[in-house]
């Protein structure tokens, strides 16, 4: 049952990074470029590396029990609020940093 | 009610009236499903007449949509078409007698023991087709066209924003069978938005958007529109398949007990489910300012 929580946290984390790479990409023209050059478009690049974080998060929370006592993954309130928190601090951000690009140019 | 829908009208004298009153309707409806549902036990009651309240909601709904459907079929007058000639027009025309069916013999009958089990489906058939003609009205009404794939993104968006509010009402009022039923909701969320959304909505943007739209949208009077909405949406977006998994997940994975006596799990699960709720409707806002800064251009050219 205990295991249900460590799909939450993983969206968070993952969530986290893949925020992380779409600011960066968008300030990197050289991120962005080897972004596309992976698959031929950035965005579908971004999309691969936002699944392959999630399934990878999520497999090392469910297998290692240390993980999840250590990351406090049974509280499903933390990271359910974590979850949230993230998102709308990544929306924000890509937001900002796009609105300033706009602004500068 | 009539003042209501007769000042809508008379303010926006576009499709934007006729679009707000749907926008209601649409409300009205969830709110008479969900008091529909206590009624019936499928989820927990809260306090309070509710057959009071499913009836008073309904009666409102019902007004909402024939005003709706007054308003569409005036504006289709003005243009000089049928009604019946769009897809959108023969769905808003099926709503109506769904509705005229469900509320005249319920006011009626006195004895509505056998028909209950007929109001109950046609109730739950509404929503969907509600949700299809909004979807299909909104594109109508923004890109004045119909192209499939976008038109499949927008009605997916929509119905998975339907599934949620599904999983948010099991999740607040939680009751023996409310577990499986938000399951098959998230699985259904899970699908729309994966299938719908992420993969029709991301062929379209690398082949139709980046090749005919985006140009229009740089050249015209608000480049922004692509720059910075259109930017942001196609990042943003990808968070949302992964909450919508996350939450698929986590209900498969959980047990009945720990959902029905975990209060905090639940809250959690609500959570979630907003989160997912309010990206789908902040995608709708960001794909209906990007398609209007398209067709501005284009009006503009002709």
């Amino acid at each position: 049952m205990k295991e249900s929580e460590t799909s939450i946290a993983s969206a968070a984390i993952t969530i986290f990074f893949t925020g992380c790479i779409i600011i960066a990409h968008d300030i990197s023209k050289d991120l962005r470029q080897s972004l596309a050059s992976l698959t031929g478009h950035h965005w579908i690049s971004v999309s691969l590396i936002a699944i392959v974080l999630f399934v990878l998060f999520s497999g090392l929370l469910m297998g290692s029990k240390s993980l999840r006592k250590s990351l406090r993954v049974y509280n499903v309130r933390l990271w359910s609020n974590a979850l949230m928190v993230v998102t709308l601090i990544m929306i924000v951000g890509t937001l900002a940093e796009l609105i300033t690009h706009f602004l500068a140019d | 009610m009539l003042l209501a829908i007769g000042g809508i009208a008379l303010a926006y004298e576009r499709w934007v009236g006729h679009a707000l009153i749907a926008i209601v309707s649409l409300v009205l409806m969830i709110y008479t499903l969900t008091t529909g549902a206590m009624l019936k036990g499928r989820i927990k009651k809260s306090s309070g007449n509710l057959f009071k309240f499913h009836k008073r909601s309904g009666i409102y709904f019902g007004s909402f949509i024939l005003g709706s459907f007054i308003y569409g079929l005036w504006i289709r007058l003005q243009h000089g078409e049928s009604i019946l000639s769009s897809v959108h027009g023969k769905l808003g025309l099926i709503i109506l007698l769904i509705v005229i069916l469900q509320l005249v013999p319920s006011l009626v009958l006195k004895n509505r023991a056998t028909y209950r089990r007929l109001h109950k489906i046609m109730g739950y058939t509404l929503a969907p087709i509600m949700i299809i003609d909004a979807g299909w009205g909104l594109h109508n009404g923004v890109i004045g066209g119909t192209k499939s794939l976008i038109l499949l993104h927008s009605v997916s968006g929509g119905l998975s924003a339907l599934v949620l509010v599904w999983i948010i009402m099991e999740t607040l009022y939680p009751t023996d069978r409310s577990l499986a039923r938000a399951r098959i909701a998230s699985y259904l969320a899970a699908f729309l938005i994966t299938a719908g959304c992420w993969i029709a909505g991301g062929y379209n943007y690398l082949t139709v958007y980046s090749s005919k739209v985006k140009a229009v949208i740089l050249a015209g009077p608000h480049p922004w529109a692509h720059e910075v909405v259109m930017e942001a949406k196609e990042h943003i977006f990808i968070f949302l398949p992964i909450i919508a998994f996350a939450l698929s997940i986590t209900l498969s994975i959980l047990d009945k007990d720990a959902f029905m006596d975990d209060a905090k799990f639940r809250r959690a699960l609500t959570m979630t489910a907003c989160l997912a709720l309010f990206m789908v409707l902040l995608m709708f806002l960001m794909g209906a300012i990007i398609s209007n800064a398209g067709h501005t251009v284009t009006e503009a050219l002709k």
